[in-house]
């Protein structure tokens, strides 16, 4: 018997002439917990798909238990106990958790006629391998993100798997979640199971792996023992480059906060917030999911209607019914959901950048001035180094992290006296959140209010110089990130 | 110099014959659409027409359903094929007028047929004055009844220019001439929208609600057949009666088995055959004088409407029963 | 206690409401809506919208639209009715059945062929094929109102299952025969939609066709067939309408979709796929019918009929709607204040 559970060696994998894949290897023991990281586009996605025979490689070749494949089809793979759970679950919304169970074994099984006892049988099974408690004849669709992964998991465990692969697996789940499915992964590992996790979070990485694999650009980078990986080490193997987290330090002088909230309410969201924020100072806000964080971004920025409260911007009351009342007070929003609230994808990122300040750039007859749209345009390409061939392309055509920054250009392009970023580098890779961090922490040097909201405390804790903790729709603690750490921030968070 | 004139006149005159000769007038009969039977009648006799006269290009065209929208759409490709007559049997008055406008912009000659209120046309032919034919369906209506009774009317649209003459005729005669028959005043006048299946299902309902209801006076040739199937299901034979347009062919079995003891009808085919003949006749330039003769059988003497300058009626009207209704041929 | 909740929180619950609540308006109106007569005569009218219906229910779970049934039926039951007219045919309705259900399936290949193998959307497809039809039926077949149909036709739509007679007015409803085609379609439906792997598909293709395929579900062999199994209903339908009106009328039942869609979705179909139940399917065309086959019974004026018509579409769908949206509006849960402090 192999050391090895599963062997890829030298695999090459070309799309039109693209090496998607340039001789990576890739090494799973047998009931190990391996990460495989790197940031979008080098190569992972590409490699799961080698392994659970979905595309054939070009060269190189698999080895499973000791036996070796030139390439394996997607029936063998599952034969070999090869699952992979997808980001999206592949799960059906409509149908209910037993029938979610069953279809893949019944039609594995050749079975023409629907028998609820046999798939209520199998629904059972698979949902007592990990002790996972559901009704069976809830839609899954009414479940929530964790027990659609686990109603996944439990299906992946009916097919005697001896390697699960999980993509991306924590992106849309909440802290107590992810612990939880750690929990399972351990569980899973205890019977014999080997994981393969693919992630590109760091403290996730150091958490729950044993070994590690790194890609970039479609090169293996680096493998070994997570103990033997460290923070720097982690981000120069995924990025190349070398980062430093600088701690922010206010250094703009000012004695009068640009925006006061007194008592404000969102019914069923949250209840009685109060804070001012002074000209540049980074505000960090946290708290769960359903801590009423997000519903207080928006009910800044005129997107939720309050009940009670006031808001001032600059000793002065404000009416904010609407984003236009937002944007004219001087407040900017960057919203959680970048691709479907910030951005009008399909449109050049030129015009993403200069759609809130179009007015501004309007002249006579209301015509737009092209030479300073150019101008303008221009500038905010090179100020936040987008990285990109021609600003007439769509935003379609970018990166996460280059995503992020046209919208943020987007806001800065109008001035705000107050921006507030809800999850700022969620789904951006490591290199593009540093220089978010960076950009953010120069903007509030020069004088702007930065409200941050998000669940990444380390982010937090880094960029943040004043920070509020919400639970259940109440400020909870104002604490200061220089004395603070995150299990003192977590314990206010639960 | 009279020589001269006369000369050219007379070379002109000649000219204009033989231009016409050799290339004839092209006349296109629109009716509401190509697989209704009545329709399909008509075309018969607009096709022995045509062969009779070969100097001209006369032929019908239908929509493949009965739409205003296509039928617009098709007087209007005719308008831009640039032909010399259309001859149409509107579906909607309203739809079809601004198609039938374009037309007489372009100096097409446009001659209707059941479409009295239309304005943009020549002429419009009735085979009868709607009234009297309302009249006369009413009075196969009435003997049927006994004269006696509780009746309402069936139209295919409430929009539908002719079957709503038809009905007010009717319903008028009744008035005058049958004091024992009483129109049902909450619900005067429904709707078979042209579709056996709905006047089939809407008698059905009548007959639900008014038990006292004798007699439904139909229209278009769906009423009276579907209204027929309902008496004939609901065991109503020889208690109530339906009278209205409807095709000897179609009928004939109804007519048999006592359902239906009067259809009346006139026949498209010589509707159709009036239309081109008049349409010729304003393309020869010939004068339209009361009674116009149009040399097709019932549109011999045709009468101005009282009060029109456009429309005329003929005196086309037929009753079919179970005795003639072998006899039609169609 | 939790299973009544359960069946409370259904949208065929609210829809079913609403039904009883229109029937009750229909008494009270008429005093004619609960009677014996009255009842088949519904049935027998909900006989070919309530067939279409079960094709239509399947395409929408399946997550498409199918307009093309009008057409396809037509085409089916009129080139039907004209072969066996022309060879002048004396047997009984189930030869000429069993053919326009072969031309049914032929028809619905092709639907499936192009949806399900070539993947082309169902809208546009069955828009091109819905046209494809009629032109064929028109210009090919050069199809006419046909008068008459054989007999064994006339006398399979003619023949009662049995006849309902109103005591007080006397009037009398014939069950028609081909009410038992309904409910056999109606049966197969069922039995296909919930008790096979390929029934079960078509909802696993509706929810998410790319899981289907993961799942081991051949996403295309399930629309092919599917399609099949829609062209042959549908021409059964076409035959029943055709044997009921003893005549064959080329064009009658086009433009019938949308009140078609209409009902199923107001029976809770979810439009872009994947949910509904038959029942709710039923209950939704049920409505349409009633509606449609009462206005004059309820005392609507013929001019209000349309109007009528579509606001109870509304009505229907907006309870249903009105439903999801007081299960989805913030602040449904109250905040726990006082736990936290």
């Amino acid at each position: 018997m192999s050391e090895y559970l599963l062997r890829a060696v030298d695999i090459v994998k070309t799309f039109a002439g693209v090496k998607a894949l340039q001789g990576v290897s890739l090494d799973i023991r047998p009931g190990e917990i391996h990460c495989l990281a790197g940031e979008n586009g080098c190569g992972k996605s590409t490699l799961i798909k080698v392994i659970s025979g979905v595309y054939q490689p070009d060269s190189g070749y698999i080895e499973f238990n000791g036996q070796r494949y030139t390439s394996i089809t997607p029936r063998e793979s599952i034969a070999m106990g090869i699952q992979v759970i997808y980001q999206d679950f592949s799960i059906f919304p409509n149908l209910t958790v037993m029938e979610n169970l069953a279809f893949n074994t019944e039609l594995a099984a050749g079975h023409k006629f629907v028998n609820r006892r046999r798939m209520k049988e199998i629904a059972r099974e698979a949902l007592s391998k990990i002790n996972f408690n559901v009704a069976l004849d809830r839609l899954v669709g009414t479940l929530t993100v964790a027990e659609k992964q686990m109603v996944a998991i439990c299906r992946a465990l009916m097919f005697d798997a001896k390697l699960i692969i999980m993509d991306e697996p924590t992106t849309a789940l909440t802290r107590k979640e992810v612990s939880a499915l750690f929990e399972i992964i351990l569980k899973l590992k205890a019977q014999g199971i080997a994981i393969l996790f693919v992630s590109h979070k760091l403290n996730e990485v150091f958490e729950i792996s044993e070994r590690f694999t790194i890609f970039r650009s479609g090169q293996l980078i680096a493998t070994g023992n997570t103990q033997d990986l460290d923070d720097k080490k982690f981000t120069y193997y995924m990025t190349g480059r070398e980062f430093e987290n600088v701690k922010f330090k206010p250094s703009f002088e000012a004695d009068k906060p640009v925006l006061t909230v007194k008592n404000l309410t969102v019914p069923g969201a949250f209840e009685d917030v109060s804070f001012d924020l002074a000209p540049g100072q980074i505000l960090g806000i946290t708290g769960l999911l359903d801590s009423g964080r997000t519903e207080l971004s928006l009910a800044l920025f005129g997107l939720r209607k309050t009940s009670g409260g006031e808001i001032l911007m600059k000793g002065q009351k404000v009416e904010i019914s609407s984003p236009r009342d937002a944007i004219a007070a001087g407040i900017g929003l960057v919203p959680e959901d970048r691709l479907s609230e910030g951005l009008f994808l399909p449109q050049p990122i030129s015009d993403n950048i200069v759609i809130s300040e179009i007015d501004e750039l309007a002249g006579a007859l209301s015509v737009v001035d092209s030479k300073r749209r150019q101008a303008e345009v221009d500038k905010w390409v090179k100020d936040l180094a987008i990285a990109t061939p021609n600003p007439d392309n769509a935003c379609t055509t970018l990166s996460g992290g280059n995503q992020q920054r046209i919208v943020l250009a987007k806001w800065l392009a109008c001035k705000p006296d107050v921006l507030i970023l809800n999850g700022p580098t969620v789904g951006v890779d490591i290199g593009s959140k540093h220089d978010i961090h960076a950009i953010l922490q120069r903007l509030a040097n020069q004088g702007m209010a930065v409200i941050i909201i998000s669940d990444d405390l380390p982010e937090i804790l880094e960029n943040c110089s004043d920070l509020l903790v919400m639970r259940a729709g109440l400020i909870v603690a104002r604490l200061d990130p220089t004395t603070t750490d995150e299990a003192l921030v977590l314990q206010h968070m639960m | 110099m009279k020589k001269v004139i006369a000369l050219i006149v007379a070379a002109l005159m000649l000219l204009t014959c033989v231009s016409a000769l050799a290339e004839g007038f092209e006349i296109v009969v629109v009716p509401k659409d190509a697989s209704n039977p009545w329709f399909v009648r008509m075309n018969t006799g607009v096709e022995e027409y045509a062969k009779a006269h070969p100097e001209d290009t006369i032929y019908q065209k239908g929509t493949p359903e009965i739409d205003p929208t296509l039928q617009y759409q098709l007087v209007m490709d005719l308008v831009a094929q640039g032909v010399d007559a259309i001859c149409v049997v509107p579906v909607d008055l309203e739809s079809i007028e601004p198609a039938l406008k374009a037309a007489r912009e372009a100096g097409i000659v446009v001659i209707a047929h059941e479409g009295a209120a239309l304005q943009n046309v020549d002429y419009d032919i009735e085979a009868f004055n709607n009234e009297l034919y309302g009249a006369f369906i009413m009075d196969n209506l009435a003997a049927a009844m006994g004269e006696e009774g509780l009746y309402t009317t069936m139209v295919a649209d409430l929009t539908n220019g002719s079957h709503n003459e038809w009905a007010d005729g009717g319903v008028k005669r009744a008035t005058e001439a049958y004091p024992n028959m009483k129109l049902l005043e909450s619900d005067p006048r429904v709707e078979s929208h042209d579709n056996g299946d709905t006047a089939y299902n809407v008698a059905k309902e009548l007959f639900k609600k008014y038990p006292d209801l004798k007699g439904i006076m139909g229209t278009s040739s769906f009423d009276a057949p579907g209204v027929a199937r309902a008496i004939e299901e609901l065991g109503l034979s020889g208690k109530v009666f339906t009278a209205g347009t409807g095709m000897p062919g179609d009928n004939a079995e109804l007519l048999k088995s006592g359902a239906v003891q009067y259809l009346t009808l006139w026949d498209p085919a010589l509707a159709g055959q009036a239309m081109v003949a008049l349409a010729q006749k304003l393309l020869n330039n010939e004068e339209i004088t009361a009674p116009v003769n149009l040399g097709v059988e019932g549109y011999e003497a045709l009468e101005f409407k009282a009060g029109s300058e456009t429309v005329l009626e003929g005196q086309g009207w037929i009753t079919i029963t179970a005795d003639n209704v072998d006899s039609f041929g169609f | 206690m939790k299973s009544i909740r359960k069946f409370t929180g259904r949208v065929e619950f609210y829809i079913g409401l609403v039904f009883i609540a229109l029937c009750l308006l229909i008494q009270v109106r008429s005093g004619q809506f609960f009677t014996s007569n009255n009842i088949v005569d519904i049935l027998s009218a909900l006989v070919v919208p309530g067939i279409f219906a079960i094709g239509e229910f399947m395409v929408i779970v399946s997550g498409g639209f199918d307009v093309s049934f009008p057409a396809l039926a037509s085409l089916s039951a009129f080139a039907t009715t004209k072969l066996f007219l022309d060879m002048n045919y004396q047997g009984s309705a189930l030869v000429p059945l069993l053919v326009a259900i072969a031309i049914g399936a032929v028809l619905g290949a092709l639907n499936g062929l192009f949806i399900g193998y070539f993947e082309l959307p169902a809208m546009i497809v069955t828009l091109g094929t819905s046209s494809v039809f009629k032109g064929f039926m028109q210009g090919t077949l050069d199809s006419k109102q046909l008068a008459t149909i054989p007999q064994g036709m006339r006398d399979f739509g003619t023949s009662a299952l049995f006849v309902a007679k109103n005591a007080t007015s006397g009037l009398t409803s014939r069950m028609p025969m081909t009410f038992i085609c309904f409910v056999a379609v109606l049966a197969v439906a069922w039995f296909i939609l919930n008790r096979t792997m390929f029934g079960r598909g078509i909802y696993a293709v509706g929810g998410n066709a790319v899981s289907a395929h993961r799942a081991g579900f051949n996403v295309k062999r399930t629309r092919f067939f599917m399609f099949i199994f829609v062209g042959m209903i549908s021409a059964l339908a076409g035959m029943c309408r055709t044997c009921m009106m003893q005549q064959m009328h080329p064009t009658n039942m086009l433009g019938m979709e949308m009140n078609i869609i209409a009902g199923v979705v107001l029976g809770g179909t979810a439009v872009v796929g994947g949910s509904g139940t038959l029942l709710g399917c039923m209950l939704g065309t049920a409505l349409i019918v009633v509606v449609e086959n009462s206005m004059i019974l309820i005392g609507i004026p013929t001019v209000w009929k349309d109007f009528f018509v579509g606001a109870l579409i509304i009505i229907g769908t907006g309870i249903s709607a009105m439903r999801v949206y007081i299960a989805n509006k913030p602040g449904a849960n109250s905040l726990r204040k006082e736990a936290v402090k």
